[in-house]
């Protein structure tokens, strides 16, 4: 073991909520040195809203930030053949929805500007850390009353939707709307990614409109960017690959250090943006036995499986999604209750250079290895799910990525996205500000506000809040 | 017309939360008609005589949460209001064991220790954080709700203090509260538990009476009823009215008629008169019409605003949300006339379980599974029950040695694939005595007559939209401001001078009366 160098801060994982936070804590001066276990850097393009404080601060775009969505944005097939292509201009998803229903193309417009202007308000809140509910301090209080503000403005019919939708089940946003199966499972799917829920739970409305969050009205799935490229080569802090925390220690109730493999690091900040229960699993001091029982209650059943196909002929779709109805959806969770992979699991395939990356819902984390057999069902129901050959298609699961990369519960959003898990109670109640009951240790990641599914802005929130802070 | 068929108020339905809404009417000095359609008041809360000498709580059984302050303000016990407790709940397993709670605290931790000492030593904790809990929604209950869209300055006060109370609540127990708004109660429980029948019981609690199931977000919420009647320290968690719950309607008729109000049964309104955007009077089936200088409904929101009014006299938009304005019933009723009592395998004979509860909720995949069948639209073919037998609390319900046995059912969705037929009615019913057979073998031939009332039967009956027994679903997004309708949850409606009272408005559910009450206390205070 060799004792090395001393840093500002250390920063735990070389993902983009780690890699944002590390270059905002080195734009304030600070030395900082990113720990990331993998030997190489990740290349894909990631799936989620690029804030614009973020490229702005950051200089992303002038470092080459690509963000794209396909157009059309999603292709379902529809039962009598033909697909149904929702696009990004709105006159043309209504032609394309009128095909399958005359009353819900007239209704598309109207339901994508509501959606729109409740996605703007969680936009809002998003890029700042979580509103503060019991405060007593007055620029606190200012700034909830500035998001008051911002929503009473928006319009009487707005507030209503805010306080109507958000508790809802996606099921019944989309039955008070829409009568067409095929939308509404489209629409259904986006309120259940990542969450162990059917679209009829309350909570998944919400779900659908975090991830509309950053794109145009009419357009219901996240955009994808290159900003992992675009950090990996942004000068500033020196990324460490290949080196694995395996454990924060402490002294005197604060962050002194981490543990590597062979060699122990220094800095009185460290910075992790590992899942909240595996980044405070290894920490060297006793946490209040309270703080750990709550923790251990964070809810982060992975439900998604992710693979890769490589097709012998272009794909014909940007994205394909297999979800022909919400009652499908509800079924495909239905079995995941019981601790089964759906026997029709929801599949949402995206054609990207000569690849298929394909998104499964649902194959629940139940704590066991699953054996061969059990992935080569999976591969088969992919396959008979796509109409495609999918025997050769690589598969990670969640047991996959809790067994490699002590992911917990290989949940790749770092918790679910319930309403008890967002805003100020995530990723515990009282501990959203990115402190941890460790002083100098912090939580940057995914798992903290404002959650999976957008890119860097926990990163970016964290990073203000170490600053003001140490 | 007459002057004395003049009234200064017409309450249309007598149920429990009309009755209560007239009788503080009348005790303010109103002059009060309540018209009920059919030959008794109290709504779903009646005793009727189904089979000679045999008499059962038709609809709603059981009383927790009727209002404190209404019993002291309309003197209910005077009138004849008699609470028995309900002090045990047994819950039979599917392997012949048991759970109980009972009435003694630590005979109860026993039990549980039984099963597991840790949840044992939880379920204190738990017990003392959902009385705290109760404590902090009761005022709630209590409160006409503020409109969040308004933004003249009572409207803002009230939110204000709104925000008050919730931050006077501290960190950790506002937080508890959130999570119990929001949660399922089989995530919250899996918090607290393991003991697999434990926590099966106590998430059947929250989802009476809904279309959800223990894993679906915001049944969590409905865990906390059990606790406020317990919090009020005037009856146990669970009681029976002597009589039957018609006693209640009956007492409240009483205190009703002893303020000076007037009940007429039998008396259907066809619909409410409108005058230039104002109520009138109403004009009932039989072709009468009555005058009042206000009108108000204690039917639930889809007949007092589609059915008694016509489309033209309210606000489209308003009209749209009364049109989603959810109801989807989900329970069932089975009541029968027993030989003898029934012996369940998990405790052989005749006992003081049998004073108590029998709850049907031997896991939480079992009641999961019971919910899945009716999302699909199916009856659930292994239903969870809540099981009494009234006659053993109070012996003037059946005949000497005979028996009344009442089964509350879930789920009986309302949206039956291929609808509710009299076939459909008897497979039900027969799905539910074979599931209590499997518990108590040879059930079955203890039974002399049997009553199974669907949702379609309630809505028949009772008048209730498709047979929802709280007036519309208690969903997050169908409370507080929310019920009925966003902008329209202070009793008032778009016509002056008509005005809603029912189980429909916040708070809802349940033999409260506080809906009945609340909204008596608006129509005092627009100085009606």
């Amino acid at each position: 073991m060799t004792k090395s160098g001393t840093w500002d801060a250390i920063v735990i994982g070389a993902g983009v909520n780690g890699l944002v936070a590390a270059h905002y804590l080195a734009r304030a001066g600070r030395r900082v040195l990113v720990v990331e276990r993998q030997l190489d850097a990740r290349t894909s393009l990631e799936t989620g809203w690029v804030p614009p404080q973020l490229v702005r601060e950051l200089g992303l775009d002038r470092h080459g930030l690509r963000v794209e969505q396909p157009d059309p944005w999603i292709a379902a097939p529809l039962g009598g053949g033909g697909r149904l292509e929702l696009r990004r201009d709105i006159g043309q998803s209504v032609d394309a929805i009128r095909r399958i229903s005359r009353a819900d193309a007239a209704k598309w417009p109207e339901f994508c500007t509501r959606m729109r202007r409740l996605a703007g308000v969680l936009e809002a809140l998003y890029v700042q850390p979580p509103p503060d509910v019991e405060t007593r301090q007055v620029g606190e209080l200012l700034r909830l009353a500035a998001l008051g503000l911002r929503v009473r403005r928006l319009g009487k019919q707005a507030v209503i939707d805010l306080l109507r939708i958000l508790p809802m089940s996606v099921a019944e946003l989309l039955d008070d709307w829409f009568e067409s199966d095929a939308l509404k499972g489209v629409l259904g799917a986006g309120g259940v990614w990542h969450l162990r829920q059917g679209p009829r739970s309350a909570g998944t409305a919400f779900n659908l409109l975090h991830h509309h969050v950053g794109s145009p009205a009419g357009l219901f799935r996240p955009p994808r960017s290159n900003i992992m490229q675009v950090l990996a080569g942004l000068p500033g802090v020196e990324v460490r690959r290949g080196a694995e925390a395996t454990a924060v220690l402490a002294k005197h109730g604060r962050a002194t250090s981490v543990l590597l493999r062979n060699e122990e690091v220094f800095a009185p900040l460290v910075v992790s943006s590992g899942d909240p229960r595996s980044a405070l699993r290894h920490v060297g001091t006793d946490l209040d036995p309270e703080f750990v029982r709550a923790l251990n209650n964070i809810k982060c059943r992975g439900v998604v499986a992710r693979g890769t196909l490589t097709l012998e002929r272009p794909a014909d779709f940007g994205t394909l999604c297999v979800a022909p109805s919400l009652e499908y959806l509800e079924r495909a969770y239905d079995d995941a209750k019981y601790g089964r992979d759906s026997a029709r699991p929801y599949v949402e395939a995206q054609s990207v250079d000569g690849r298929v990356e394909v998104h499964v819902q649902y194959v629940p984390f139940t704590g066991q290895d699953r054996s061969g057999e059990q992935n080569s069902v999976l591969r088969e129901r992919i396959g008979a799910t796509l109409g495609a050959d999918a025997s050769q298609v690589s598969l990670e699961t969640p047991a996959d990525w809790d067994r490699l990369y002590d992911l917990t519960e290989g949940h790749l959003y770092h918790g679910e996205l319930t309403l008890d898990q967002i805003l100020f109670m995530r990723p515990l109640a009282g501990w959203s500000r990115y402190r941890t009951p460790l002083e100098g240790l912090y939580l940057c990641g995914a798992g903290t506000h404002p959650g999976g599914g957008i890119a860097g802005a926990a990163g970016r929130n964290a990073a203000r809040v170490i600053l003001q802070e140490t | 017309m007459a002057a004395s068929q003049r009234y200064d108020a017409i309450v249309i339905g007598g149920g429990h939360n009309g009755l209560v809404h007239a009788a503080y009417l009348a005790r303010a000095g109103k002059k009060v008609l309540v018209l009920e359609r059919r030959p008794r008041v109290g709504g779903a809360a009646v005793t009727e005589e189904v089979f000679p000498g045999f008499k059962f709580s038709m609809f709603s059984y059981v009383v927790s949460l009727l209002r404190p302050e209404i019993i002291r303000d309309l003197e209910l016990p005077r009138h004849g209001l008699h609470i028995l407790p309900l002090e045990s709940t047994v819950t039979p397993m599917e392997n012949g064991d048991y759970l109980a709670a009972w009435g003694d605290h630590d005979e109860t931790r026993r039990e549980l220790c039984r099963h597991s000492p840790r949840d044992a030593e939880a379920y204190d904790e738990y017990s003392q954080l959902m009385h705290h809990m109760a404590r902090a929604v009761k005022p709630i209950l209590g409160m006409v709700p503020p409109d969040p869209t308004s933004l003249s300055p009572k409207d803002l006060f009230a939110l204000m203090r709104l925000g008050r109370h919730f931050r006077g609540l501290g960190g950790e127990r506002f937080h508890a509260l959130v999570k119990l708004m929001t949660m399922s109660s089989a995530d919250l429980l899996d918090e607290w538990f393991e003991t697999d029948v434990l926590k099966a019981t106590k998430a059947a609690s929250g989802i009476i009476g809904t279309f959800l199931g223990p894993r679906s977000p915001g049944t969590a919420y409905v865990l906390l009823h059990h606790y406020m009647g317990e919090l009020d320290g005037v009856f146990r968690a669970w009681g029976f009215a002597k009589g039957g719950t018609g006693s209640v309607s009956e007492a409240i008729a009483a205190a009703a008629r002893g303020f000076g109000a007037e009940i007429r049964c039998d008396a259907t309104v066809a619909r409410v008169l409108v005058t230039g955007g104002r109520a009138t009077g109403v004009a009932l089936a039989n072709g009468d019409e009555l005058r009042a200088s206000i009108v108000v409904s204690s039917l639930d929101p889809r007949r007092t605003f589609l059915e008694l009014l016509e489309e033209r006299e309210l606000p489209t938009e308003f009209v749209a949300d009364i049109r989603r304005f959810k109801f989807r019933g989900s329970s069932g009723k089975v009541n029968l006339a027993l030989d003898a009592l029934p012996s369940f395998t998990c405790m052989p004979g005749v006992g003081r379980h049998h004073r108590g509860a029998i709850s049907i909720s031997p896991s939480l995949a079992y009641v999961e599974r019971a919910y899945d069948d009716a999302k699909y639209g199916e009856f659930s073919r292994r239903p969870y029950m809540d099981i009494v037998f009234p006659s053993m609390i109070d012996s003037g319900m059946a005949p000497p040695g005979k028996h009344v046995m009442s089964i509350f059912v879930q789920y009986a969705p309302y949206q039956l694939n291929g609808g509710w037929s009299d076939a459909k009615r008897e497979a039900f019913g027969d799905a539910v005595l074979d599931t209590v057979e499997q518990f108590a073998p040879g059930f079955k031939s203890l039974i002399l007559h049997r009553q199974v009332l669907t949702p379609a039967d309630i809505e028949r009956i009772t008048g209730l939209s498709e047979g929802n027994i709280f007036q519309g679903e208690l969903a997050l997004h169908q409370l507080f401001f929310l019920r009925p309708a966003p902008g329209w949850a202070k009793f008032r409606t778009p016509v002056r001078g008509f005005y809603q009272c029912g189980s429909g408005t916040h708070p809802g559910g349940g033999i409260m009366g506080a809906s009945g009450r609340l909204a008596a206390l608006a129509v005092l205070g627009a100085g009606a």
